[in-house]
């Protein structure tokens, strides 16, 4: 997520991931920086920090 | 006396040929184990990992240089980098398993943990390839290479698949472990990050 919103900012970049719970498969994509999709839609994305 | 010195010097010039002789073999056995597209794998590796927090896996390594992927050269270079946490960092603070299995193997390998951790029956090949959205034949060749990696053993009292978890990946941090992030940019580069 870090590299999503500062070196690749102005990139389409997609993350195949899974969840930490289970054996299901996550495929997010972003685009300059922007979440656009996420698969399966019950995939939870935490952004910002404090 | 002189008899002394001779040996003195016969016993230097055998110590001699005896490193020079374990030398010579330490290199010839690095490049025994490895074909040379398998070092260039290494080589790619370990000039990608640290970069962007990489921690890349041998999979995408070999797609990235175009060599033909197979369990058996996987497995080549992937039991290269477990004996030779020296090349990098990366090695020793994330461990080989995470840059050696594909992400089916490490999703297989967590079906199996997590129902051994829960204390509930082990799953069957249909039920792993169910969760893990791969075909049979993909779990059947994902088992056998943990079990070569002495991630999980043959058990017939296992049931399902007919497989136990070696002990100490049942105590790695549960929940966290056989992770992975696979990243992919517009321009074709693929990496892992940690």
């Amino acid at each position: 997520m870090l590299l999503v919103s500062s070196k690749f900012a102005d990139e389409k970049v997609m993350i195949d991931d899974s969840s930490p719970e289970s054996t299901a498969r996550i495929h997010v994509v972003f685009d300059k920086g922007e979440l656009v999709s996420a698969e399966p839609p019950s995939t939870v994305v935490f952004a910002g920090g404090g | 006396m002189q008899m002394m010195r001779v040996s003195r010097r016969v016993l230097l010039g055998s110590l001699c040929v005896i490193f020079l002789l374990a030398g010579g073999g330490k290199a010839s056995n690095r490049s025994e184990k490895l074909k040379p597209e398998e070092q260039k794998v290494v080589d790619y590796l370990v000039n990608d990992w640290g970069k962007d927090y990489s921690v890349t896996s041998v999979d995408i390594a070999m797609d990235a240089l175009k060599v033909k992927q197979s369990d058996e050269a996987r497995f080549r270079i992937g039991s290269y980098i477990k004996a030779h946490p020296e090349l990098h960092e990366v090695i020793r603070r994330w461990g080989w398993v995470t840059l050696v299995l594909t992400p089916d193997e490490k999703l297989i390998a967590r079906a199996l943990i997590n129902r051994e951790r829960d204390g509930k029956p082990s799953p069957g090949i249909a039920e792993i390839a169910d969760s893990v959205s791969i075909k049979e034949d993909q779990v059947r060749r994902g088992l056998a290479m943990l079990e070569r990696y002495e991630i999980l053993k043959k058990d017939k009292s296992a049931g399902g698949a007919g497989y136990k978890v070696v002990p100490r990946y049942i105590k790695w941090e549960p929940r966290l472990d056989f992770l992975f992030h696979k990243v992919t940019l517009a321009s074709g580069r693929q990496f892992n990050t940690n």
